[in-house]
């Protein structure tokens, strides 16, 4: 095996939404995104990880960890990109990742949250990515330790764990209008609002229909509405598909936490379950569509929109399963010379 | 929403308008002292005084004429300030830095980085004790946002609960030192935390982001749910699209039906006429005179 190497994507946006305001969302300061991309190259190195390429950003992460760099410690080699132009948008996410896929990255570690591993997993190409949460809702991210995340990556990177045994391929909802093609990890949701405005949605009076890849009972975010009524797990092909409408006029009513500190009533007209491959046609026209839990396609009167499963979703990575590997393979630790003797 | 959207167009571009005019009048070596200007962040005055009235009160920054704008100061009175007359909004003695008009809840521009804040946790108490519903905003720019005076100000609004909008405007320069050399925590909402305040970050080009997160904002504010720092980002870099908010504004508007390109364009052609009106009626209006040294100056209680 020639040079390893893993890449590290920290958006300096996630985290930062409107839902600080209209709930008690966390918080997730600069500050401790770039104690966790520190977290991350410590660990990098335990596992013999030769270099690490990380984001560049002007929210002051990069600038964090180079400042780091330059009070030594023990990390692998430590690359950033910086061979394209900061935007302060998604692209950013989009141009790191396509960087650590060109470099060879054996595994990308992303920090964001749904909408930032989205933005990674449309461009991961067939990479794994270990998403790990710094943002509001994070159906898809984990809350994890970055550290032990870190111990994950590195191992799998440095080839010491074959990726095949301990990731996964994702499904994900495919979204087509006229000019764009996006896709949601988790969740695609119509509103009746307007404008894509602050991105976040709060307000469940304005939904009309959901998709999600998976629903989880124990979820948070919109698909924990079907998590409550039609639980479809993670393994499952299969996706689910809600029509939604106000809570006075539908036979069902979820109390779902649709977002980090909001527990709303959401009304639910019917439900089935979504196929991979099958093309729903949106009646989102005048309309915005929401992808992951974030207002991103605004329609303009009479213009279509489509929704189909797709199981060609990104690898990802399953922490538990890797480390459990690890265990099994004793790749994290080392025979001393007392152990030989007591074998002996 | 129609009229909202067509007083916020009217609102932009008319903070444009003016900010355009003063920079080519100050070449000219006619109007005193310095006037640092407002264009290109006009979404964050608009998209927050919208939700703004009578009983509330601003404070502005150093960049001060577009918040008075949009609180409603009137704009010859404030172009005549910045010419020194006597008819401007401070009969002249102010100019651009200490623009204020408190008949319209205008506090003042400030010449001295920070000074809002302290002023609208005044305000903000003020309308809490006499149950007005108002709500008192500070905009700062990020320099402001290393002053104690503001840091103090977050420590006030939380601790008494008060009705304040803290809006960090951040162009990532304080006048001209980059906030890499002179912002610890680049994220000025990061501090936010830090005082047990929410502190949430928006796009500046955006005004409806803007607007739906000083709504939310301001209604908590009213609602005894006390104070919120809203920072919203100017520092985006060119080359994803149009970064003019004007632009943006009038392309959503007109792609989503909401407003014809017409009703626009007519915006356009009313405020040009109203700041070439209010240009010759300053160079036109009296300075004010040595007796008018000593009005408006001295109080007796």
């Amino acid at each position: 095996m020639g040079e390893t190497v893993a890449g590290i994507v920290a958006n300096p946006a996630s985290g930062r939404d409107i839902r600080r305001l209209v709930a008690q969302a966390s918080v997730f300061p600069t500050a401790e995104k770039a104690n966790m991309v520190q977290r991350l190259l410590a660990a990098f190195a335990v596992t013999g990880l030769d270099r690490a390429l990380v984001s560049t950003d002007l929210g002051g992460i990069s600038a964090a960890v180079l400042k780091a760099l330059g009070r030594g410690g023990t990390w692998p080699t430590v690359d950033f990109c910086a061979d394209d132009p900061i935007t302060g948008t998604a692209a950013d996410t989009t141009n790191a990742v396509r960087r650590m896929v060109a470099a060879g990255a054996g595994v990308i570690v992303v920090l964001g949250g749904d909408g930032t591993a989205r933005v990674a997993a449309a461009a991961c190409e067939d990479v794994p990515i270990l998403a790990l949460s710094t943002g509001t809702n994070n159906a898809f991210p984990q809350m994890r330790e970055a550290t032990v995340a870190g111990l994950a990556a590195g191992l799998i990177a440095s080839g010491q764990v074959d990726p095949d045994l301990v990731t996964h391929r994702v499904s994900v909802l495919e979204v087509v209008t006229k000019a764009r093609r996006e896709i949601a990890l988790v969740d695609v949701c119509v509103s009746t609002s307007r404008h894509i405005g602050a991105r976040a949605l709060w307000d469940p009076a304005t939904l009309t229909e959901l998709y999600c890849t998976f629903a989880e009972p124990d979820g948070i975010g919109l698909s924990s509405v079907p998590g409550q009524l039609c639980p479809s797990p993670r393994s499952s092909p299969d996706g689910v598909a809600l029509q939604l409408g106000p809570v006075d006029e539908t036979p069902y009513v979820v109390h779902a936490p649709i977002a980090p500190g909001l527990v709303r009533p959401v009304g639910v007209r019917g439900w089935g379950v979504l196929k991979p491959g099958m093309r729903v046609e949106l009646a989102a026209s005048g309309g915005v569509i929401a992808l992951d839990g974030e207002r991103e396609l605004e329609l303009k009167t009479g213009e279509s929109a489509f929704v189909e499963l797709k199981p060609d979703g990104p690898w990802v990575v399953d922490v538990r399963a890797t480390m459990a590997e690890a265990a099994r393979k004793g790749l994290l630790r080392t025979e001393t010379e007392l152990g030989k003797e007591r074998r002996r | 929403m129609t009229d909202t959207l067509r007083e916020a167009y009217r609102v932009m571009r008319t903070i444009r308008a003016f900010e355009e005019r003063v920079h080519d009048e100050f070449a000219t070596g006619e109007i005193p002292g310095f006037g640092p200007l407002y264009a290109g962040e006009e979404a964050s005055a608009a998209g927050v005084c919208a939700h703004l009235d009578d009983r509330d009160t601003i404070a502005g920054a150093h960049r001060g004429h577009g918040h008075c704008i949009a609180k409603g100061v009137d704009v010859k009175a404030m172009m005549a300030e910045i010419y020194g007359r006597k008819t401007g909004s401070c009969h002249g003695k102010g100019g651009s830095l200490h623009i204020a008009d408190l008949s319209k809840g205008m506090l003042g521009a400030h010449g001295i980085a920070g000074g809002g804040p302290p002023l609208i946790c005044g305000t903000a108490l003020a309308a809490k004790q006499q149950n007005t519903g108002g709500v008192g905003v500070a905009f700062f720019g990020e320099g402001a946002g290393n002053q104690g005076t503001t840091l103090e100000a977050l420590n006030l609004a939380s601790v008494w609960d008060l009705p304040a909008l803290f809006v960090a405007e951040n162009n990532g320069y304080a006048e001209v030192t980059s906030s890499t050399w002179s912002v610890a925590s680049d994220n000025i909402a990061d501090r936010a935390a830090g005082f047990g305040v929410p502190g949430v970050i928006v796009d500046g080009f955006d005004f409806f982001a803007i607007h739906e997160a000083a709504g939310e904002a301001v209604e908590r504010a009213r609602d005894g749910g006390g104070p919120t720092l809203i920072e919203i980002k100017f520092t985006r870099f060119p080359g994803d699209g149009a970064l003019d908010c004007l632009e943006l504004f009038r392309t959503r508007v007109t792609e989503s039906g909401e407003l014809r390109e017409q009703v626009l364009d007519d915006i356009d052609a009313e405020v040009a006429k109203l700041i070439e009106e209010s240009v010759s009626e300053a160079k036109a209006a009296p300075k004010p005179t040595p007796e008018d040294l000593e009005t408006d100056v001295y109080v007796s209680y």
